[in-house]
């Protein structure tokens, strides 16, 4: 925006960002400041992490527990998104849709996924409904309001020009409010990505006997915070990965 | 306009409301039929309107989970307060600043992007381990959780300010700190304050991740002590309150939202 | 040549419905409990023996983290029988209609208050220095009524304490980070704070006098609807205890991967102590506690004060009698069919 940096310095900039944190990371275990506990060394993690993924730990590797985990989140993401950016651009549009879903959004959208947990397991059992609908109440709020506010900000005079030239409805729906909302709506869907990670492993940590948030909970029973912060770290990477998946979106639907 | 944007006249304000409350009286009239009058819905799944009215009057009046419901309220409320405040005070800044310039956002973004996915769920063990058992754990976790959409938000909302507004300042020679005054923020305010609806919101729902940390009192502790006693009934008394407080706080956030961006017809 | 097309079809098509027919032999049993535990052991060593489907039947399970989710699942009947701990069983009787048709284990022993390498001393010379700590416990469940228990001998109140709950992954990283000095635990998360960070036991439900049994529980339609599963879905459980009793070195093995499978790492010593200190029941055990010759059984008795526990402490608003929850039905049955009976009383 500011200052237009040839992309080999962001590159290299980003790398020392990376080693920066890896730096203090290293430097705070290693100072002694702190018990092998509470901080084990980025190395000790490392080497934690490698061997999850070579041995299983409470019954799988590393991997395999990310995969399960990765399943249940693909499908509460995609129910929320499927749901919530219509849903979001439809009350954006229809003021009456608004009137009557946004008092029931507000009200709900307070309540922790994880608060969903009990009846999660009273409605659904062992089934994947249950984590589908903690994902689902987490991923969803942020689909929705991202796109509603996207939609309602569209600026008057780009709804207007369209239609002094000529153009129906779902013309402009489509031609001028979903590309001008677009920013906001790509905003959501990150944000809601990451909500709806983060609701998954609320309820992985609760009801579920496979998945990273398990892994973590079996980790810190065995007073091992390697363990702990290698399933931080894997959860860190997934979501590194689809926020990365994300921005590409984002790019791609900016060119046009 | 059938389908408007723009101001909220007087009678789109009452029409608002009213289509509010209809909506809420039908789906009470709904839930009463449900669950009492058809027993289409059994107790198990989810409790009638008389049982959650009667743990309502348990928690206002006998106490539940070592607390009235005041008392959970108000704490509850504090811990959410701390951790917002915090959020938002190193989050706006660190976005902006990451939205602006791109060394910036080079340099930050690799910890911002690996710390980001974590759940604040997941930072309990080591919040336990750093912070101990009180208040100072649970506001970490809800700290952390707000941190994040308060980031993005203003990051996109910087970005999101038309280049041509920042050219025309600096072709007039505005100095920095007006620059940033009079345009950034202004022009990045609707996104980041989309950004802090979404914080508050994830500091509530937060909070009874944080309210795990051995809590004594508060929204998220009756919500996990409900839980434990698989008490739907006083599990939809803690959600019902956790929406209450909520709202209130949200009504306080739109109205600073209108008062800060006033060129914005509401 | 039709013809020969035409008994080959035929034959293959009854061999398949044959196969068919034997497979559906196997009854399906939805199975549930909770992993890296004593007293779920026997499950593992069950399927690995292939002991369900001598009785014709399929096994499959689902396991859940503690007690209440558990139980919560069988609303949905997500699963049919299984083994739980006694406070989450009468809390299923209560809500979800959860009958106990035995005892898993005597678990006294294995659910404890437990201090601080630093705290340990002065507690365990004088418990009245208990007043105004802090303990943290899993509430509603055996490790919660054991320390109320212990509180009780001790003439302590609870108000004399304060007591936060959390999950015991929670309890053990605050007790490992020096955060919190007293905690109330379960086997095996007792043997791995002993083992690595030198906790000490301070009191035991059974120091305290409370016997804390664990439970087998069905769900009432289950058992209503297929009473013969049922009954041999106990058959194998006792069958499993007198071989691993018989079998001691053997079952140990299978314990430390089952327990490995669980993500619990115990030395062999403690591994050993399980099997000493936590007496199980055979089925002439299991029918002399649970019978009602001279009132009350010795299990409605212990299943009524963990009742009246979680009355006190506000989940429940009444003590259910055990007589509607606690059945010997399903143990008479193994004990009148002599083909099971022979099953359950098999050391091999």
């Amino acid at each position: 925006m500011n200052d237009h940096l040839p992309p080999r310095t962001f590159f290299l900039l980003t790398t020392v960002g990376f080693c920066a944190f890896f730096a203090v990371w290293a430097l705070a275990a290693a100072s002694g400041l702190v018990p092998q506990l509470f901080l084990p060394s980025p190395l000790a993690v490392a080497h934690t992490f490698g061997e999850l993924t070579q041995r299983p730990f409470v019954g799988y590797t590393l991997q395999q527990h990310l995969a399960s985990s990765f399943g249940r989140f693909g499908m509460g993401f995609g129910l929320a998104v499927a749901v919530g950016v219509p849903l979001g651009l439809a009350m954006g549009w229809f003021r009456w849709l608004d009137h009557i879903v946004t008092p029931l959004f507000d009200a709900l959208r307070f309540v922790a996924p994880i608060a969903w947990v009990p009846f999660a397991a009273l409605w659904f059992g062992t089934g994947i409904g249950g984590p589908v609908l903690v994902i689902f109440t987490g991923a969803f709020p942020p689909c929705v309001i991202n796109t509603y506010r996207g939609a309602r900000y569209v600026e008057q005079r780009y709804i207007e020009a369209a239609r002094t030239l000529g153009a129906g409805s779902w013309l402009v729906i489509t031609e001028v409010l979903l590309p001008a909302s677009l920013p906001s709506v790509v905003a959501g869907l990150r944000i809601s990505a990451g909500l709806g990670w983060q609701s998954l492993i609320g309820a992985e940590l609760i009801v579920a006997s496979s998945g990273i948030g398990y892994l973590m909970v079996k980790g810190q029973s065995n007073i091992s915070t390697a363990i702990v912060m290698s399933g931080m770290i894997a959860i860190g990477i997934v979501g590194f990965a689809i926020d990365i998946l994300l921005r590409a979106l984002e790019r791609y639907f900016q060119r046009r | 306009m059938a389908s408007g944007f723009g101001g909220d006249s007087r009678n789109g304000a009452r029409s608002r409301t009213a289509v509010g409350v209809a909506t809420f009286s039908a789906l009470a009239a709904l839930w009463y039929w449900a669950t009492v009058a058809t027993q289409a819905i059994s107790p198990a799944f989810f409790p009638n309107p008389a049982e959650v009215f009667s743990a309502a009057r348990q928690i206002s009046i006998d106490g539940y989970a070592d607390s009235k419901l005041l008392g959970h309220f108000l704490h509850s409320c504090k811990l959410v307060l701390f951790g917002f405040a915090a959020a938002v005070a190193i989050g706006v800044p660190l976005g902006m600043l990451m939205g602006w310039s791109r060394r910036a956002e080079a340099l930050l973004n690799p910890t911002f992007l690996l710390l980001r996915p974590i759940p604040p769920l997941a930072w309990i063990p080591l919040a336990i381990v750093w912070l101990g058992l009180g208040d100072a754990a649970k506001v970490l976790v809800i700290w952390f959780a707000a941190f994040v959409p308060a980031v993005i938000n203003s990051y996109a909302g910087v970005r999101s300010i038309e280049p041509y507004l920042i050219e025309a300042a600096r072709t007039l020679g505005v100095p920095r700190g007006m620059l940033v005054r009079e345009v950034l923020v202004p022009g990045a305010l609707p996104l980041i304050f989309t950004g802090l609806r979404l914080s508050l919101q994830a500091c509530w729902t937060t909070l009874v991740a944080g309210e795990l940390i051995g809590a004594i009192a508060g929204l998220g502790h009756v919500l996990y002590q409900a839980g434990l006693d698989l008490y739907p009934a006083m599990i939809v008394v803690g959600m019902a309150s956790v929406a209450v407080a909520g709202v209130l706080m949200t009504w306080a956030l739109e109205w600073l939202e209108a008062y800060s961006m006033p060129w914005r017809s509401a | 040549m039709f013809r020969f097309i035409r008994n080959l079809v035929l034959g293959a098509a009854f061999t398949a419905g044959a196969a068919a027919a034997h497979a559906q032999a196997l009854t399906e049993i939805k199975v549930s409990y909770q992993p890296a535990l004593y007293w779920s052991l026997p499950f593992y060593v069950a399927t690995e023996k292939g002991w369900w489907g001598e009785l014709g039947l399929k096994a499959t399970f689902s396991t859940f983290p503690a007690g209440v989710p558990q139980i919560a699942a069988s609303a949905s009947k997500s699963w049919d029988v299984g083994g739980t701990g006694s406070v989450p069983a009468v809390l299923g009787a209560v809500r979800y209609n959860l009958l106990t048709i035995g005892l898993t284990n005597d678990e006294s022993v294995g659910n404890a208050l437990m201090a601080s390498k630093t705290a340990a001393d002065s507690v365990l010379k004088n418990p009245q220095s208990l007043k105004g700590q802090t303990i943290v416990l899993t509430a509603n469940s055996t490790g919660d009524y054991a320390v109320q228990s212990c509180l009780g001998k001790w003439g302590l109140k609870k108000s004399d304490v304060t007591i936060k709950s959390m999950g015991q992954a929670e309890i053990i990283s605050a007790m490992s980070s020096n955060n919190a000095d007293y905690g109330g635990l379960w086997a095996p998360n007792i043997y791995t704070l002993e083992e690595k960070v030198g906790a000490r036991v301070i009191c035991s439900g059974k120091d305290a006098g409370a016997i804390v049994p664990g439970a087998l529980v069905v769900r009432a339609d289950y058992a209503k609807e297929q009473p013969e599963n049922v009954a041999k879905f106990l058959a194998i459980y006792l069958r499993t205890w007198r071989w691993m009793n018989a079998h001691r070195p053997e079952a140990i093995a299978m314990m430390g991967k089952f327990y490995e499978i669980g993500g619990v790492t115990i030395s062999e010593a403690s591994m050993r102590k399980e099997f000493d200190t936590r007496p199980t029941y055979d089925l002439a055990g299991q029918l002399k506690i649970m019978n009602r010759g001279a009132g009350a059984s010795d299990v409605d008795k212990w299943m009524t004060q963990i009742a009246e526990f979680m009355k006190s402490g506000g989940t429940m608003p009444e003590v259910p009698p055990a007589s509607r929850y606690v059945t010997d039905d399903y143990m008479k049955m193994v004990d009148r069919d002599p083909k099971l009976k022979a099953f359950a009383n098999n050391p091999n």
